[in-house]
């Protein structure tokens, strides 16, 4: 238990330590909210629901965990399983599924602070006001719905080359974001993309804290497409692990 | 550590495939405590498999296997080895750390660790502690990685090809330290392709291919028992059925109209080649090192195999 908590507080302190990766998480969410709080009326209600600058912050919020989780997976992972970091880790009395589970737990623990930052940022400069309680419904919601995404973050980290990680980790930051409807509502874009919304974890993470705000309540379809990414990736890594592992050190 | 009982590790029938492809094959051997020994053979040869069995990285898929007493994956799990493995391309250090805090760490994996000063000391990174990872030189990334295998006070360690990168000083010191941990006690294994290195180290030599043990034990007896004396000659048509059947004679190999016999008493072999007439040209006799030993000894097991197919 000692090694797991030393092996995972080294990890935390690396990725914090790192200022290029803490510039960019915390740098875009917080400056998109601040750019594009005047694209529309902040007060002005979307789809009848929430304004503009609660609309904006939470998915801010979400675009902030979005590239805290593949930046803190993604490349850096990639480089770091080609280094033979990992491998070497594999042969010390760490448990085997110790060190997918201590990253994804790392990149977790990165991406509250971003969630509250860009919070205080709404509060502060967008003005909007919560409750105390929603407040903390809403950090806790926002904070567990990113678990799919740190799986992403693990998954492109095992899968793809380091070379192509990097490419593919700003594609998908945007891809997602944009898509998912975190720059512009999805029902203001045709009808084939608001197709493509529902099949993205970027989409269902601000819907359950935009659902949350407006007192819908938390649609299960929103939960079931974040379990579905979480258990195809999660099984995806374990598989590549397992797969590695039996090829012993070849 | 002479009250513990039982051997570092032992196989007993070991094969592994992967797919249809024998990686090991019936491998019987078994390490004592406190052995230097080093394991050689050419890439592919079995020699990462074997390691990966003993750490518990793979299970073989026929045979037996113990240890320091008990499972390879417990062994490993209970902190009791050490390794310290090649990394191909990569440093095989997590970037953006100093060299100190992740010694602190991985020496918190283990539940009985050496003294960080004796890790520090025995490895000769004391300067080095301050430094973050990537701003290491190779012979120094290799020292780092050393006292990383010895930080958990390992039983057995396991050093894969651990001089590549090294200048001649720094493997001198190496090997001293090596020596200085089979006196403690502890078992070292060494994979390397390094054979003057692993003939003056090493208590034993095991050597594998084509996932067999094809020689085993000392590299002065290897010499022995696997070629005293390599004999080299000039002939126009060389039977090497005849030549092999020479008294003395362990190996034939013949290249063009060049001869080469390994023999373990030359001076029979000469007076059996007067013997039979055989019309050599520019004969010589010289002692084989452990390099001809080992190409004599993988040379073998290519030829039988072919005339086996």
């Amino acid at each position: 238990m000692t090694g797991l908590l030393a092996f995972g507080g080294f990890e935390v302190r690396r990725l914090v330590r790192s200022w290029r990766f803490l510039m960019i998480t915390v740098g875009f969410p917080v400056i998109f909210y601040v750019l594009f709080l005047d694209n529309r009326r902040p007060s002005k209600l979307i789809d009848g629901t929430v304004p503009w600058r609660v609309y904006l912050m939470v998915s801010m919020c979400c675009f902030g965990s979005l590239v805290a989780a593949l930046t803190a997976g993604g490349a850096r992972l990639s480089a770091e399983r080609a280094s033979g970091w990992a491998r070497q880790l594999r042969v010390t009395p760490l448990p085997t599924w110790s060190y997918v589970s201590t990253k994804v737990i790392a990149i977790m623990l990165v991406v509250l602070p971003v969630v509250v930052l860009v919070e205080m940022v709404g509060a502060w400069f967008g003005g909007v006001g919560l409750a105390g309680s929603t407040w903390v419904e809403l950090t806790l919601l926002l904070w567990v719905t990113s678990l799919p995404l740190a799986v992403l973050g693990a998954f492109i980290g095992f899968m793809v080359h380091t070379e192509t990680a990097f490419p593919v980790v700003t594609a998908l930051m945007f891809v997602l974001g944009y898509f998912g409807g975190l720059f512009d509502p999805v029902s203001s874009m045709p009808h084939p993309l608001r197709v493509v919304a529902r099949v993205l974890p970027s989409f269902h993470q601000p819907a359950l804290g935009l659902a949350l705000l407006d007192g819908r309540g938390q649609p299960a379809v929103h939960w079931l497409v974040l379990s579905g990414y979480v258990l195809v990736l999660g099984l995806a890594i374990f598989f590549k692990h397992h797969l590695e592992e039996a090829r012993g050190l070849a | 550590m002479d009250g513990t009982a039982g051997p570092a590790f032992r196989f007993e029938g070991v094969t592994h495939r992967y797919g249809s492809h024998p990686a090991l094959s019936e491998v019987d051997l078994e390490v004592g405590r406190g052995e230097t020994v080093a394991l050689l053979g050419a890439n592919g040869a079995g020699k990462s498999t074997a390691i990966a069995i003993v750490l518990g990285l793979i299970r073989p898929t026929l045979g037996r296997v113990t240890v320091l007493g008990t499972s390879a994956r417990r062994a490993l799990g209970e902190g009791r080895i050490g390794v310290m493995l090649q990394t191909g391309s990569g440093i095989g250090l997590p970037p953006g750390v100093r060299v100190d805090q992740t010694l602190r760490m991985i020496r918190k994996l283990y539940r009985n660790p050496a003294s960080t000063a004796v890790t520090v000391e025995r490895a000769g990174i004391a300067r080095l502690l301050g430094r973050q990872t990537h701003r290491l030189s190779g012979g120094q990334v290799q020292r780092v990685r050393f006292a990383l295998a010895i930080a958990g006070n390992p039983e057995l360690l396991f050093l894969d090809e651990p001089t590549s990168a090294m200048d001649v000083d720094s493997r001198r010191s190496f090997w001293d330290m090596i020596r200085e941990l089979g006196r403690e006690g502890r078992t070292t294994v060494v994979a390397t392709h390094h054979l003057e290195e692993a003939d003056r180290v090493a208590d034993r030599v095991v050597v594998i291919d084509h996932g067999r043990v094809v020689a085993d034990g000392s590299g002065a007896i290897l010499k022995a028992s696997v070629a005293a004396k390599r004999i080299r000659f000039g002939c126009r048509s060389p039977d090497a059925r005849m030549l092999d059947s020479l008294e003395g004679v362990t190996e034939v190999g013949i290249h063009g109209g060049e001869v080469d016999l390994y023999s373990l008493d030359a001076d029979a072999t000469v007076r059996a080649l007067v013997g039979k007439g055989v019309a050599f040209t520019n004969l010589e006799v010289t002692g084989a090192g452990l390099e001809e030993a080992f190409v004599a000894l993988t040379a073998s097991r290519t030829s039988s195999d072919e005339a086996g197919e």
